[in-house]
């Protein structure tokens, strides 16, 4: 349905409404002799209505599942291998909720109906049961436990440290695009401060120039990660908080400026599977930010690829190291950059947050 | 209590008659603008809150709008919102300033101030049997306060960078830095002072209803007496007293970070081609201030709702509400757990994880108080003599959003499964039936169920079936299909769904349900209309029109400042005796004594009979309020 049909049926419905109450009015306030719903018994409509509206909101909540469960990307096929633990949890949970939304349900709108007001009938003087307050007080507890015990012994896992030979990718924020950086070839990151950030040089991490391990991080605009390795993915912003999420993977986890954070995981498919498994030839990772962070917050994107190890190594091998293309940008600094290497073991550290 | 023993003895007077000319003989100005009376200052909340909800709700039909259309332009906003909407396409930045808007009115002004302001004042004086509230003048300067607010937030609206745009929950740095969001320059300043004298306008009424409750019950009503409305409303303010100041707290803190130049939660930012001075801060504190109050908050909102639910469906089902001791208990557990449960809207901002395990403890703990509840609603209505005047429709309506929308709670309180869901449709949908659904229908409920009360007509009923139907089916289909949006990974808060892949395949849904909140949206004009003109027009009301048996309907149709014009009538059982075997009529209303009770032909009625919850104990007199005569 397009713009223009909605707002038609809008007016339609104005209209309508419009109408509906004039002629309610007209017969409530000036023929009440001639009021045809007088005979009308309010009390049994309202209680089949309810009944109705129950029975037709159940048939209409199974069947528009079938339509979308397709795209429930967030529950079905995880690309990572505590996603599955989560899916698994989700649905638990789930036939957990589903059981006990329809019974109350069910009850609410059933004895609704069943014990409508009926001419002669007296209601049942029926106060308290404490045996029945303590079942339903006790089944809750315990299916609650079993669940948080499963979900607290999960969580514990997912956030705990990352192996020590886990791959290390950083992800920077900024308003409103993510940047991937990898350490090279030493395995470390070097030292960055936003006060040193100069976008003309193309320094928009803030590199530390006398650091030098950071002069073989890579800093990429997408993000290439090798499958079946589990990355230790730490995350920073620059400005605002963002938000780093990886719906395919189950990642979520805020950047927050002033601090790092991280999410440990472990790709199980690359994108090539992940592209037959939809049957989508042009599906790719996203990576999203999903904490508020002002006007491009909805289109902060950034493309993230399952590849092999082999795969990955040869895409690592191509890129071009920070300092080869901050000197690429900034010929004059070459000089400068030497000079700064040999006076590097007696500057004074600056402050600097990792 | 001198002021109130002062009241009722210039009420006693002349008040054979009902109208407005009260004992004050004050001018319109004392009488209904800078009024003490409880029932005044209510309505003053009820019709603020209307208003404020009327703008609130229309603020989301503009989103609502840009959500399912993102590519067409509405040349009518053009017209309406100026530059906010060029081509008419809202712009991104004032779709997100709708959007916390949006939620800052509907759950501060509406849902807390709008709810607890319009019946914790009207009812608790009129239920425990009170003349008015313990300082009817800090009552009347809460309503001021709160107005004020109101309309500073309304000027917010109009200002050069616009309104506040960081989200309901204003996180910095987003909400510190004017670079960051051009909502965030006066937009937000306005935000936090219109803030300051909310939380102000919040601790004065918490107050004064808090001291109502413990020192003006009427002889009799004790404790295992009060009606559970009052309860709700009790432990209500008491979690208000409690967690408002933090916010205040925060909210200074952020100011001071925003004009001062202190660094609270600011560190290491680099915005605007500049590296700002602030080092040391963290946002994270912000957030354990915020929800410190925000979780408080959600019950803050619904407690109340559940209040007047308890009372509703055990009126018109002419039956106790099923385990009185039970709801009050869950009442005060899910009170008590609400201030440990803050950080779980925190999983996945940076905190340490191992806080995650204990809050997530917590916060599924509460789900048990909450199904008791849930339950005792059940049981209520098993074998009851149900009655489906307009009330008990929303009241129904509220407990299958309570349980609709609470058990994805379960869901969301489980960090681990917090990780995908956070910030996904998933928690719109959830908090959206939970708290604004079902809250908002406490609100109706309470508006259908007192009408006659504070204004002595009644709402037309054919028009409250009406609205009814058209509110519970669109809240429905807007909220539930989001469930959807929110397993496809749907962010929140997002202008436009287009930019990924995954989430661009929810177009169609997207247009369904801003269909369905147009109509909803539309369905409020049943109860607009019928609200005004019942006001005016509506049919004159019976004393006790639903044959209830609190205290509020043994007033006169129009009761004055002081509310009874004799004594205040003892209360000699609890408030939940219909029913009752061998009682002739199916209530029995709290201020009956015993030896006055109609019994059934041939039925002897036991002196303490085995049903009897409310103790026998005759009264406590010392500090109850035989004053009037």
């Amino acid at each position: 349905m397009d713009a223009q049909s909605l707002i038609s049926l809008a007016q339609w419905l104005l209209v309508l409404i419009l109408g509906m109450v004039c002629a309610n009015l007209y017969l409530v306030f000036r023929l009440k002799d001639l009021d045809p719903f007088a005979r009308w018994n309010a009390n049994l409509i309202n209680a089949w209505l309810l009944l109705l509206f129950m029975i037709g909101g159940f048939i209409a909540a199974a069947v528009s599942t079938g339509v979308w469960k397709e795209h429930f990307t967030l529950v079905f096929d995880s690309a990572s291998e505590h996603g599955e633990w989560i899916d698994a949890m989700f649905w638990r949970t789930m036939a957990v909720s589903i059981f006990v939304t329809v019974i109350t349900n069910v009850l609410l709108f059933y004895y609704a109906w069943r014990y409508r007001a009926r001419e002669g009938q007296k209601a049942l003087f029926y106060p308290h049961n404490n045996k029945l307050e303590l079942i339903w007080t006790i089944i809750p507890a315990i299916v609650l436990t079993a669940l948080i015990l499963d979900g607290a012994f999960k969580w514990l896992k997912i956030t705990g440290p990352a192996p020590d030979d886990a791959l290390l990718v950083e992800v920077n924020g900024k308003q409103f695009a993510w940047t991937a950086r990898y350490p090279g070839a030493d395995l470390e990151f070097g030292e960055t401060n936003v006060r040193l950030i100069d976008e003309g040089k193309g320094n928009t991490l803030g590199f530390n120039l006398e650091d030098k391990r950071g002069h073989d991080d890579l800093v990429t605009n997408e993000m290439v990660i090798p499958v079946n390795t589990d990355i230790e993915m730490k995350i920073r912003s620059r400005d605002v908080l963002h938000s780093a999420t990886l719906a395919h993977f189950r990642v979520k986890m805020d950047a927050v400026p002033g601090m790092m954070t991280r999410f440990h995981f472990k790709p199980t498919k690359t994108t090539a599977e992940m592209r037959e498994i939809k049957g989508n030839p042009d599906f790719e990772y996203e990576m999203s930010c999903q904490q508020i962070c002002g006007g491009g917050h909805w289109n902060m994107r950034l493309v993230v690829k399952v590849v092999t190890m082999e795969e990955y190594k040869a895409w690592a091998a191509q890129q071009q190291t920070f300092i080869a293309s901050y000197r690429q940008l900034n010929p004059e600094a070459g000089g400068a950059q030497a000079d700064a290497s040999e006076a590097e073991a007696t500057a004074p550290q600056m402050a600097v947050s990792r | 209590m001198a002021e109130v023993t002062s009241h009722a003895a210039v009420t006693v007077g002349g008040h054979a008659h009902e109208h407005h000319d009260h004992e004050h003989h004050g001018n319109f100005w004392t009488n209904y603008v800078f009024s003490t009376d409880h029932k005044v200052i209510a309505k003053q909340f009820m019709i603020t809150g209307i208003i404020m909800a009327i703008i609130g709700i229309g603020m989301s039909t503009l989103f609502r709008l840009q959500l399912a259309f993102p590519d067409t332009n509405f040349p009518v906003l053009e017209f309406f919102l100026g530059k906010w909407a060029p081509d008419g396409k809202l712009d991104p930045n004032f779709y997100l300033a709708l959007v916390t808007m949006h939620g800052t009115f509907m759950v501060f002004f509406v849902l807390t101030a709008g709810l607890s302001g319009t019946f914790s004042n009207f009812l608790i004086p009129l239920q425990i049997g009170a003349r008015d509230m313990a300082s009817g003048f800090i009552n009347m300067l809460s309503y001021w306060f709160f107005f004020a607010s109101s309309v500073i937030m309304l000027i917010s609206l109009f200002v050069e960078t616009g309104p506040a745009a960081a989200g309901w929950t204003i996180y910095p740095p987003l909400s510190a830095l004017p670079e960051a969001i051009p909502g965030s320059g006066v937009g937000m300043t306005l935000w936090l002072v219109a803030m300051v004298l909310f939380i102000a306008s919040s601790l004065m009424g918490g107050i004064n209803y808090i001291a109502t409750v413990l020192n003006l019950r009427t002889e009799g009503m004790s404790f295992d007496r009060l009606p559970l409305t009052i309860w709700a409303f009790f432990v209500t303010a008491i979690l208000g007293v409690l967690s408002f100041p933090v916010l205040l707290a925060a909210a200074l803190l952020l100011l001071f970070d925003r004009s001062f130049g202190t660094s609270f939660y600011l560190s290491d930012i680099f915005i605007g081609g500049a590296a700002m001075h602030h080092q040391g801060g963290s946002p994270i504190l912000f957030q354990h201030l915020f929800w410190f109050l925000g979780h408080p908050e959600v019950y803050i909102v619904l407690l109340p709702a559940l209040g007047i639910t308890s009372e509703i469906v055990s009126v018109h089902s002419r039956k106790p509400i099923f385990g009185y001791k039970a709801m009050i208990g869950s009442i005060l557990g899910i009170a008590f757990l609400s201030f440990i449960v803050w950080a779980h809207h925190m999983f996945v901002t940076g905190m340490n994880p191992f806080l995650g395990t204990v809050f997530m403890l917590f916060t599924l703990v509460i789900a048990v108080p909450s199904a008791i509840k849930a339950f005792n609603y059940i049981a209520t209505l098993w074998k009851g003599n149900i009655r489906f005047t307009t009330p008990m429709l929303f009241a129904i309506g509220l407990v299958s959003f309570f349980i609709t929308g609470g058990i994805t709670g379960i869901f969301l309180g489980n960090a681990a499964l917090d990780i995908p869901l956070h910030d996904t449709y998933f928690v719109t949908a959830h908090f959206h039936l939970v708290m604004g659904s079902a809250s908002a229908f406490g609100f109706f409920a309470g508006i259908y169920q007192w009408f006659p009360k504070m204004f002595g007509r009644q709402l037309n009923a054919r028009l409250g079936y009406l609205h009814f139907w058209f509110t519970f089916v669109s809240l429905y289909l807007v909220f539930f299909p989001m469930h959807f949006m929110g397993m496809g990974g749907v962010a929140r808060h997002y202008y436009s769904q287009t930019a990924f892949d995954f989430m661009n395949v929810f177009g169609d849904l997207q247009v369904f349900i801003t269909i369905a909140a147009i109509i909803g949206f539309f369905g409020q004009f049943f109860f607009l209309w019928n609200f005004v003109t019942s006001i005016f027009w509506g049919k004159q009301s019976s004393l006790n029109p639903w044959e209830s048996n609190t205290l509020e309907w043994t007033t006169p149709l129009h009761p004055g400042h002081g509310n009874w014009p004799g004594a205040i009538p003892a209360v000699h059982r609890w408030p939940y005796d219909y029913s009752r075997p061998g009682v002739k009529k199916d209530y029995l209303p709290q201020h009956i004594p015993d030896e006055e009770v109609e019994y059934e032909e041939g039925f002897k009625p036991e002196l303490d009979p085995h049903h009897a919850p409310a103790p026998k104990r005759k009264q406590e007199t010392g500090e109850k309020t035989e004053t009037a005569e």
